[in-house]
């Protein structure tokens, strides 16, 4: 009977386990859920995190596996992230997903893999590299790059520095501002994402994963093109408000495809002809 | 199933308490000496038989403009029970019969909206022929002849009294209680039926040939008209929440005096605001009112990758008479995009 269906817009419980700001304005929350959906988020896909009484908001899956444990990064920027700075141990909050296609880990199989991340971008991306790495051996070369405005915005620097002792993954970080007081747990250059990108071992058949603030997609794209990477190897993680999640509410529109379906991973080749997928003002 | 009936419009107000027997019926109302709104009608005498296009489309009965879905207290959140209660819609043009059907898809699209489905279960569809105005283009949206679907009763105006097509067994079981007036079809009725819906056909002053019409969006989308008449846009969102097919919402909490319990409710909203496809760090993807406005057409005239698939105007001219700078002029602007 109708009566009895289920809204697709209720969301699950959730009990915040911890909060922990890991550099100015950004946190990193675990959330506690037993809906099993969950567990089957995967990397490059998202959730919708809904504080009840403030509104909700998607965020990306940055953990590379998720069990009954859900990692959230957060930077405080709105009026759903800053409440949700303010949270307390054991605080519920409604979760729904995961949703959209993430990175295309199966396709990545056998291939070198670079990931490309700026700012907050970076978050989407150490789901990937943790699957990646947790799955080493299927992967071939491991690149990641990662261009942040200053030093001390730079996110999961714990994460980094256990990284950099490792031989199969490259880091290439780097910093607009790099003022010589500022100390840095892994090197890093001076310049845009797009500097260390220039140096960064590269081959026409890697597959790339990128995610950054939109203004960062047409130079990161420019680049690796007069690099000889195909459109085809090109996943980029595009930015949008989805307010719902399940194709309704429109508001993730790239063109005529829907985001929180077709996406929020796209292939490059597969936003040509969609004016308004990496442009914005 | 028989499926065309017939009965005099002496007696309408026997039918209309037929519709009563099932539920409140919701029908045309004039609300002023140009327009008319689906509102409950309790005698025949209110109802605007003559109404063409009223100011919201009937989508506001199943997707209310405002609607609480969840509601969350200290003891958790469970989803809001929608009304069920059975009801009628009375007098739906096939236009608005068409923009159902649209929105119909995409909401009951996997994963199926639980609010919109359940209103529309328990709501009887009972249709009415229309002639044109000037501002009607349903013929060249593909959507204006007689419907054959979308419906549970569907009403021609033969004059005298009224051709009835059943559309589901629930509108053929309303029907049975009244075979004392409510006849089969005889062949001359049937004749009138058809000479109606081919006539009709001839009364409109408007329109144009739609069916290259998604291929002419694709190869003039810089057509300089897009940005003449867009820069005029106030985007004041009147033609979204006008359409009978545009679906987008926002959701939104509302949260009670103490703090403790509230309301997680879906309201309206459309493409046309200026904050619809704006980002975290301040980016906005549509950020001027020419880039919102062909962003709306090509939805309705080309189509999206939405579960529709397909161009959502149904031809209905509501954008058109409620557009305050009158740059909403389709049948106009696709004959000038064609080159004719």
């Amino acid at each position: 009977m109708s009566a009895t269906l289920k809204s697709p817009l209720l969301p699950t419980c959730g009990t915040l386990r911890s909060i922990e700001e890991i550099a100015p304005d950004n946190f990193l929350y675990r959330f506690k859920f037993t809906d099993k959906t969950l567990s089957s988020c995967m990397p490059g896909q998202f959730v919708q995190l809904w504080l009840p009484g403030v509104g909700e908001s998607a965020i990306s899956i940055c953990s590379g596996k998720t069990g009954d444990t859900l990692e959230l990064l957060i930077r405080r920027v709105g009026r759903v992230t800053t409440s949700a700075a303010k949270m307390t141990e054991g605080q519920i909050v409604g979760l729904r997903g995961p949703f959209g296609r993430g990175f295309p880990v199966e396709h990545f199989r056998g291939k070198s893999v670079c990931m490309v991340a700026g700012g907050c971008g970076v978050a989407p991306l150490r789901g990937l590299w943790q699957y990646l790495l947790d799955h080493r051996c299927d992967y071939d070369r491991l690149t990641l790059v990662y261009g942040m405005r200053r030093p001390s915005d730079m996110l999961f620097a714990r994460e980094f520095k256990e990284m950099a002792k490792r031989k199969d993954i490259d880091l290439l970080l780097s910093s607009e501002n790099l003022p010589p007081e500022d100390k840095t747990v892994v090197p890093m250059q001076h310049g845009m994402v797009t500097a260390v990108l220039h140096s960064a071992p590269l081959a026409p058949d890697y597959q790339i994963a990128v995610c950054g603030p939109p203004v960062m997609y047409k130079f990161v794209v420019r680049d690796l093109r007069r690099r000889g990477v195909p459109d085809e190897n090109m996943w980029l993680s595009l930015e949008r408000h989805m307010k719902c999640g399940i194709g309704k509410c429109g508001h993730c529109f790239v063109s005529g495809k829907l985001s929180c379906q077709c996406g929020p991973v796209f292939r490059l080749d597969e936003l040509k002809g969609l004016p308004e997928a990496i442009e914005c003002e | 199933m028989q499926r065309c009936f017939y009965f005099a419009k002496a007696d309408f107000p026997r039918f209309f308490e037929l519709m009563r027997s099932f539920g409140p019926v919701h029908a045309p109302v004039a609300v002023s000496s140009a327009s008319s709104s689906f509102m409950p009608v309790s005698g025949v005498d209110q109802i605007n038989m003559q109404a063409l296009r009223t100011i919201l489309p009937p989508k506001k009965l199943f997707y209310p403009p405002q609607e609480p879905l969840v509601s969350f207290s200290e003891a958790g959140f469970e989803q809001t029970a929608p009304d069920t209660a059975p009801q009628v819609l009375f007098g739906v043009h096939p236009c608005d019969l068409a923009g159902l059907a649209i929105l119909d898809k995409i909401f009951v699209a996997h994963p199926g909206d639980a609010h919109y489905m359940s209103r529309r279960q328990s709501t009887l569809v009972v249709g009415l022929s229309c002639l044109p105005d000037p501002n009607c283009f349903c013929t060249s949206m593909g959507c204006g002849g007689a419907p054959a679907r979308g419906f549970d009763l569907f009403l021609t105006d033969l004059d005298k009294g009224y051709f009835v097509q059943v559309g589901t067994p629930a509108g053929l079981s309303l029907l049975s209680p009244a075979y004392e007036y409510i006849r089969p079809a005889k062949t001359e009725q049937t004749d009138q039926y058809k000479e109606f819906w081919q006539k009709r056909e001839e009364c409109f002053v408007s329109g144009f040939q739609g069916d290259n019409l998604p291929a002419i969006m694709d190869v003039e989308s810089d057509h300089p008209m897009w940005q003449e008449l867009g820069s005029r846009c106030l985007s004041c969102g009147n033609c979204v929440m006008v359409c009978p097919t545009c679906y987008c919402f926002d959701m939104v909490d509302t949260l009670s005096l103490s703090g403790t319990c509230g309301e997680r409710c879906r309201q309206w909203d459309g493409c046309q605001f200026n904050g619809f496809a704006k980002v975290a760090g301040d980016f906005n993807f549509r950020a001027t009112a020419v880039e919102r406005y062909k962003f709306w057409f090509r939805h309705k005239l080309h189509g999206f990758e939405d579960p529709y698939g397909d161009k959502t105007c149904v031809g209905c001219g509501r954008c058109r008479v409620s557009c305050p700078a009158d740059i909403d002029r389709i049948v106009e602007m696709v004959p000038r995009l064609a080159g004719k």
